[in-house]
């Protein structure tokens, strides 16, 4: 299984939201990251065929998929960043209809509803109309939708968006069960996400993918380092205003900082290991993502 | 897939309140439609309610019959007879009313009387009194002399020479003597169709606005695009879901009317010309009572499919349940506001928009007339033809702007 992207270019009314991306993906997951505004969500609504590419195209196991149309659709899961359901539907009848409408047979929609109800937990509110679930429900609901056409290809848009840390580790957990069979796509801006259950992480900037590869890859393309200083909290301002403070936590009238520098930015700095947050920080900044949220 | 589109409407808590106010206002309707109805009794007074529409049938039933020449003398001399009654001649009104109460059987004959010795545009009550049982010889053409008389005067620059002649040909090609029975519970029914179908067709535009639009306003259309079905047979099935329930309400509707007004006042006279009665003697389509129930019924049916696919497509195209609810809003209500303009022109573009099809009891009693290769041709079958079309037309159209409806 391939999904091929080539020279992808998306416009809006002279906003380039995509920029001629190009990339080639086959099983595992794949955590497109970015803020808000990179053009994560229009890359990801071109790969449902959604919406049209300027220019540059997607290729399926070599053939176009917005040629494929429905063939391409049958092995397609999605689950985008708004969840729209319908609210006087219960959740079987919203999941039957979605299974109807996946092409999944009425003798095995049935089956796969119960089956996946009971894989994200939701038996017992089976008859329960949507409107009365809670947020951390629906987005379960959502992913049984997704799956159920067991897709080959699993195009998640921030499934973990106002989940609680509890849900989140659940949801991450039933990503990473789904995803052995399968290419899931997952975008987020919620860096802890990606870095548990990505096997190979696209940074997404401007529309542009600015690096792509295995969290170890990632990191290491970053030049500076990453150090850790306590200092009086006084003098934190100072680290503030000249370096990258990726986290920063007082108490008794001391800062202890983390911090992106190219060389030791004091003498008692010690140096730590790069994650996926110091990474984040490297390429996008504090500010990144403020504007072009809906892009 | 098209029982959860249907369930999307009606599991709402506006479609249910939809299909409440529909009955609600059907049986209002019907009431109207019914209450009507009275029989005056011996004593002068007016009685209304089952036993009195009982009596009227009875009352006219024993005029039922061709309208010969004899048989409309006989009414002329009725009428004569009750005339000269001291009950009809008395100032006291209820004595007047019983003499009115005599005249009940004869009633519609006497009004068809009136039409035909009266100007083409007038309607003298009292013309029937002065008539003698020997003028009962004129009744035909009494009614091709008043339009030909009316064609050479007032409306000699309204018609071309052919449409004239088109008119004149109908006139005299009715089938004569007309037959006469009881007829209330049609002439009750046809007057209040047009706002029962045009309720339902506006009840209707709400609970199908949504069919399309509703996948955007939700956000549920990423889901829906990219699903296996969602640009090929999910979409049809909206369609499906849109048309079955036009056709399930619309027919549901007609039928419960046409079964209260009928079931409650009578069928009797579904054969009979409508120029027997009031509404239909001038109309040129030489049609029975049934025949134009079938007008109305199917022409209404047509009309409201008309509207409820174009709702369905502004929907489809503009995303908006608002703006798709104020198309039948506008097809109803903006011809009368257009038939104000005194030009020939307008009234031949009014006579052929939808919402005449909505009201076909009054389409068959205009004289909107074309030129069409030569020959003359009524707004009638223009109508039908053309809304056909448009509506077969709409339906693949609907479906391509939907199917290829991008979510951004």
């Amino acid at each position: 299984m391939e999904l091929r992207i080539e020279n992808l270019t998306k416009d809006f009314q002279g906003i380039r939201a995509v920029n001629g991306i190009t990339c080639t993906m086959e099983k595992g997951v794949y955590g497109l990251l970015g803020v808000n505004g990179a053009g994560k969500t229009t890359l990801m609504r071109m790969l449902c065929t959604l919406l049209h590419p300027t220019e540059g195209r997607i290729y399926y196991n070599g053939a176009d998929i917005f040629e494929m149309g429905a063939d391409y659709r049958k092995v397609l899961g999605y689950l985008p960043q708004e969840f729209g359901y319908y609210p006087d539907f219960t959740v079987k009848d919203y999941l039957l209809y979605i299974a109807s409408i996946k092409g999944v047979s009425r003798a095995a929609a049935s089956r796969k509803v119960m089956m996946m109800l009971d894989k994200v937990g939701l038996s017992k509110v089976k008859n329960r109309k949507m409107r009365k679930l809670s947020g951390g429900m629906k987005r379960r609901v959502g992913i049984a939708q997704a799956m159920l056409n067991d897709p080959e290809i699993l195009i998640l848009d921030e499934p973990t968006a106002g989940l609680d840390p509890s849900e989140r580790i659940r949801f991450r957990n039933l990503i990473s069960e789904l995803a052995r069979e399968r290419l899931v796509i997952l975008s987020t801006h919620i860096v802890s996400d990606i870095e548990y259950i990505a096997n190979e992480i696209l940074l997404m900037k401007e529309g542009e993918i600015l690096h792509a590869g295995t969290l170890k890859e990632v990191t290491e393309k970053v030049e500076e380092k990453v150090f850790c200083l306590t200092v009086p909290l006084k003098e934190a301002d100072y680290y503030m205003k000249n370096y990258k403070v990726v986290n920063i936590r007082t108490g008794e009238g001391m800062a202890h900082m983390r911090m992106l520098a190219m060389e030791s930015p004091h003498p008692a700095a010690t140096e730590d290991d790069l994650t996926l947050e110091d990474v984040f920080l490297h390429y996008f900044g504090e500010k990144g993502g403020e504007e072009d949220d809906d892009l | 897939m098209m029982i959860y589109e249907l369930k999307k409407i009606f599991v709402k808590r506006s479609g249910k309140i939809a299909v409440l106010l529909l009955l609600l206002l059907l049986g209002l309707t019907s009431y109207f439609a019914v209450c009507d109805v009275k029989y005056i009794n011996e004593q002068g007074q007016a009685e209304k309610g089952f036993s009195a529409v009982r009596m009227l049938r009875q009352a006219r039933k024993e005029w039922e019959g061709e309208l010969t020449e004899e048989r409309l003398a006989k009414v002329i001399e009725e009428n004569s007879r009750i005339n000269a009654t001291p009950e009809f001649n008395s100032d006291d009104v209820q004595m007047q009313d019983i003499a009115y109460g005599w005249k009940q059987g004869i009633y519609d004959i006497r009004a068809m009387l009136v039409r035909s010795f009266g100007k083409f545009r007038e309607y003298d009550y009292y013309l029937a009194d002065r008539l003698e049982p020997e003028d009962a010889s004129k009744f035909y053409d009494n009614r091709v002399l008043q339009l030909e008389e009316w064609l050479d005067g007032e409306a000699k620059d309204t018609f071309s020479e052919e449409e004239k002649a088109f008119l004149i040909d109908r006139y005299k090609n009715i089938e004569t003597p007309f037959y006469y029975d009881y007829f209330a519970g049609w002439d009750a029914l046809f007057e209040f169709f047009p706002t029962v179908i045009m309720i339902t067709v506006l009840i209707l535009g709400f609970l199908a606005a949504g069919i399309f639009s509703g996948e955007f306003q939700m956000k549920t259309d990423a889901i829906f695009f990219s699903s296996y079905h969602g640009r090929g047979r999910a979409s049809v099935a909206k369609l499906g879901a849109g048309f079955l329930m036009v056709t399930a309400v619309y027919w549901v509707m007609v039928l419960l009317y046409t079964g209260i007004v009928l079931g409650y006042l009578g069928a009797d006279g579904a054969g009979l010309l409508i120029q027997t009665s009031g509404r239909g003697w001038k109309s040129f389509y030489n049609i029975t009572n049934w025949q134009e129930y079938l007008l109305i019924v199917f022409g209404g049916y047509l009309g409201s499919l008309f509207m409820l696919l174009l709702v369905m497509l502004v929907s489809a195209k503009f995303r908006s349940a608002t703006l798709a609810v104020m198309v039948p809003f506008i097809l109803i209500f903006l011809p009368a506001f257009l038939q104000s303009f005194p030009y020939v022109i307008v009234s031949k573009i009014c006579a052929l928009l939808p919402d005449q099809l909505l009201q076909m009891n009054l389409a068959v009693c205009y004289f909107s007339l074309y030129q069409i290769g030569g020959k003359v041709v009524g707004a009638v079958p223009i109508l039908m033809v053309i809304y056909l079309l448009l509506v077969l037309l709409l339906c693949p159209v609907i479906y391509q702007v939907y199917r290829r409806a991008e979510v951004r």
